[in-house]
């Protein structure tokens, strides 16, 4: 990541005026793939698909693209001294034609050295991987195991108050927020899962993050509760006759970095309206010089949805910002009932991943 | 991460040998000690002060300098492509700054001595009497 000074540092040395210093850094991946084979979904007149990314709809078949994974993303931060900064990251996802929007645009407060207090839109940090999911370089595969990262939101709007503290050997951090999405054309519910426009929203959202670190060892527990309002074609959907309905998400999640090996796993259940949706996925990597082979298998399972993969692929650290990936994914949907997602099927995906 | 200062562009790079010994360094008038473990949480943004308390402000040097790749290693155990994927993960969710780089043992030695909060690590074989050494790996 570059930092550089915008506002020119021989002014600032001359004159006593405002100075704001702006850092631009910034991450892009560029990851094409296809289909090897796939059944698609029949009864649903769905052809053979990899749905490698369910939010923003990211679908590889049987031709060559690099749509899915795709993306570009730039982060500036004006830091206003005192501990005020002020951050907004800019993302392009090939899924979205590279349409650029504001994925994060927030204040942070840094109120003292344990606590700061952020105001504005960022992503829900729901899962393990959910905040930095289009940071592809700063995890191993090429992407998060989709399916466990489904969820239709991924952004609030909102406030987040942060924490950092030791304790002996251990370092404690997280997180506490509250906020609101009102998505007014939902991309997976009007697109894939059906195909009239759904509004889609999370309201009076309450949910915390707390990790344990130490040494080799990485532990986090997540929980947010919140009401779900969804309107079809403007028309309020109601469940048993009410048109909101309440989830509580809760996760666990543990990782080991230890002597090369490294062990990934985390699992998550969201209770809607009594029924379960559970998640998990676990990762063994090995660190041979710049080469990290791994396999990795996740599973969704609640009533009538039933799928999971099973990913082999490499990480190539080959230049000191950039790694290359290969990776190769073989879905099993198991969803009956009408549960069925995208049937299942084999892809292999690569490319490259950077930060700046 | 190459963080760039437009003010320190100019300075020129000294060459260092490879396998030297790194010296964790701080103002001369620090009364800090400090161990391995606490090096790392400095330098991962878990931790802001010294055990005495005071305030402490991480130094890091580019990766273009000798002693970085030795001090990634030795002292935090990690690759300089891990920490850059670790830092990546705090920096783009708003969780963390890495530390500000320096380009030379010489520009780190200044920003030391001018700098009573500073803890930074220089090659073993550049130290003189402008900064005190706390550790040596």
């Amino acid at each position: 990541m570059k930092k550089v000074l915008l506002v020119t540092a021989i002014a600032a040395l001359c004159s006593h005026s405002v100075q704001a210093e702006v850092n631009i850094s910034g991450f892009a991946s560029v990851m094409g793939g296809k289909l090897t084979s796939g059944t698609g979904v029949p009864e649903f007149g769905l052809g053979p698909t990899f749905l490698a990314n369910y939010p923003t709809v990211g679908v590889y078949e049987d031709e060559w693209t690099f749509k899915p994974d795709s993306k570009f993303g730039l982060q500036m931060t004006a830091d206003l001294t005192e501990g005020l900064t002020a951050t907004v990251q800019l993302v392009g996802r090939g899924a979205d034609d590279f349409e650029a929007g504001f994925e994060w645009a927030y204040v942070s407060y840094e109120l003292n050295e344990h606590w700061t207090i952020q105001a504005g839109k960022k992503r829900l940090p729901l899962y393990y991987y959910s905040d930095f999911f289009d940071v592809s370089y700063a995890y191993l595969w090429v992407r998060p195991a989709a399916d466990n990262y489904t969820w239709q939101i991924f952004n609030y709007t909102g406030v987040n108050a942060q924490f950092n503290y030791q304790l002996g050997d251990w370092a404690m951090s997280g997180n506490i927020y509250t906020g609101r999405e009102d998505d007014g054309e939902n991309k997976l519910l009007s697109e894939f899962f059906g195909s009239t426009p759904i509004r889609e929203i999370w309201k009076d959202i309450i949910g915390g993050v707390l990790s344990f670190n130490r040494d080799w060892l990485d532990l986090r527990f997540t929980y947010m509760t919140y009401q779900n309002e969804r309107y079809r074609d403007g028309v309020p959907v109601l469940w048993n006759g009410k048109d909101t309905r309440r989830g509580n998400f809760a996760g666990f999640s543990a990782n080991i970095d230890y002597n090369n090996w490294l062990l990934l796993s985390e699992v998550n259940r969201l209770t809607l309206d009594g029924g379960d949706f559970d998640t998990y996925l676990i990762s063994a990597g090995y660190r041979i010089e710049q080469w990290t082979p791994y396999i990795s298998y996740a599973d969704f399972d609640s009533e009538g949805e039933v799928h999971s993969t099973t990913s082999v692929g490499v990480r190539w650290d080959f230049h000191s910002s950039a790694a290359f990936k290969f990776q190769f994914d073989d879905v099993t949907d198991d969803g009956f009932n009408g549960g069925q997602v995208a049937g299942d099927s084999k892809a292999i995906t690569l490319g490259i991943d950077l930060v700046f | 991460m190459n963080w760039l200062k437009v003010m320190t562009l100019t300075t020129a790079m000294t060459v260092t040998s490879a396998m030297a010994e790194v010296a964790v360094i701080v103002h001369p008038s620090n009364a800090a000690t400090v161990d391995q473990a606490e090096i790392t949480r400095l330098f991962t943004g878990r931790g802001t002060t010294f055990s005495s308390g005071s305030k402490a402000t991480p130094l890091n040097l580019a990766e273009s300098a000798t002693a970085r790749g030795e001090f990634d290693s030795k002292v935090l155990s990690k690759s300089s492509s891990q920490m850059k994927a670790y830092w990546s993960k705090l920096v783009f969710t708003g969780k963390g700054t890495p530390p500000k780089e320096l380009t030379s043992d010489a520009e780190m030695k200044a920003a030391i001595a001018a700098d009573a909060t500073a803890i930074g690590y220089i090659d073993a074989a550049a130290v003189d009497g402008t900064v005190k050494v706390l550790a040596k790996f």
